[in-house]
């Protein structure tokens, strides 16, 4: 299939265009950047390097593509997606502009009135886990924010077995690394302020709470923080249980819902050195590792998830939802487990 | 067939004899047979820190 990227030289666009160099199915045919127009890829990512030969593009020069993947910063997809949908391609949107079922919730969290708010119906949210079959032979997909994936994918389960309390607020503690904020993120990025950095960069308000609350229905208070690592994702999600609870129910709740995902693993070994999910072994890789712990004392149920961002958090999942799309095997060109030590 | 004491994943001992220790393949959990007709498992002992002197 004749693949497009458009906004293809910030990270996210970057591993995308990794993913798909290697994917049989596709070939990339158009990658576009307004920044780095007449650049070849390679300057801008170098782990591509003798991998393409291909020169970045103004995005108003992207032609229809049986499939186009849109990477480009929120809002700025909202306006031109008619036009990337006229082709009657797939198009898998990367930015939050089609994620929302509810259009006001745009202006609450977004800033903006939605223009076209009749997509947001078509729209499929892209959790494979949770929409697999509205998934398969969609055209315009909305692929999640790296925080909502991993928190639920944490908290489905739990709600699904009815384990937690859903009339009590969810809090949702989540750590994200660098390339969580683009290639753009300004001065907040540079090294001497990011460098061992745990800082609470929205301790309220958070733009992904919308898309959990969506996923999970429940009361989402989340607090984010940008720590020291380049990549990675952890959410620890603190609910209230229901009831008594022991650690076997909960191991059920999970199993019922991964044990024949091909791309989320629970982990919870009681013994070694990586007992809960943790995203440094998860680089480059799709895995969603989740997990679990009871804190009977405070009647507490505590959720984990860690993913790579760039990956379950985005571009490894855009794919894995094309796959199911286009009805290519779910885990074509997603192979990579990752690497250990990383 | 049986299940995990840990997880209770359902774990196959298959021709394991008593005494074979194994780990369940969902939590990990190093489970030992205790007995084959009925199967029986439990966690496996740990080795305490002095092991050997």
């Amino acid at each position: 299939m004749k693949t497009a990227i458009v906004g293809a030289s910030g990270y996210v666009g970057g591993e995308l265009l990794r993913l798909a160099l290697q994917h049989p199915d596709l070939e990339v045919v158009q990658v576009s950047s307004d920044s780095y127009a007449g650049q070849a890829v390679g300057r801008v990512h170098p782990n591509l390097r003798k991998r393409t030969e291909l020169v970045f593009v103004p995005h108003e020069k992207v032609e229809p593509a049986d499939v186009t993947f849109i990477a480009v910063p929120h809002r700025s997809a909202m306006g031109r997606m008619p036009e990337w949908l006229a082709s009657g391609g797939f198009v898998v949107d990367l930015s939050a502009d089609h994620r929302l079922k509810d259009p006001a919730k745009y202006p609450e969290f977004y800033g903006v009135e939605h223009p076209h708010p009749e997509l947001l119906r078509r729209s499929v949210y892209g959790v494979p886990e949770l929409h697999r079959d509205a998934l398969r032979g969609a055209r315009l997909i909305a692929n999640p924010g790296c925080i909502a994936i991993a928190s639920i994918l944490a908290l489905r389960p739990l709600v699904d077995a009815q384990l937690i309390d859903a009339k009590r607020p969810v809090i949702v503690d989540a750590k994200s690394g660098s390339s969580a904020g683009g290639a753009d993120a300004g001065p907040a990025a540079a090294h001497p302020e990011r460098s061992g950095a745990v800082r609470p960069y929205a301790p309220v308000g958070h733009r992904h709470t919308a898309e959990i609350e969506q996923e999970t229905g429940l009361r989402i208070a989340m607090s984010a923080h940008a720590v020291g690592s380049v990549r990675g994702v952890l959410s620890t999600c603190h609910a209230a249980g229901a009831g008594p609870t022991d650690d076997k129910q909960l191991w059920r709740a999970y199993r019922a819902a991964y044990a024949n995902e091909p791309f989320v693993r629970i982990v919870h070994d009681p013994d070694g050195i990586h007992r809960a999910p943790d995203p440094k072994v998860l680089y480059g890789s799709n895995y969603a590792d989740v997990g679990f712990a009871l804190d009977p004392r405070a009647g507490r149920v505590v959720a984990l998830s860690a993913i790579d961002n760039l990956m379950k958090g985005a571009a490894g999942n855009a794919l894995q939802c094309l796959n199911i799309a286009a009805g290519f095997p779910e885990t074509r060109g997603l192979e990579f487990a990752g690497l250990h030590p990383a | 067939m049986t299940n995990c004491p840990e997880c209770d994943a359902q774990v196959d001992c298959g021709a394991m004899i008593a005494g074979e220790i194994f780990p369940c393949r969902d939590c990990g959990t190093e489970l030992e047979v205790l007995a084959t007709a009925p199967i029986t498992v439990e966690r496996a002992p740990k080795e305490a820190e002095d092991w050997g002197e």
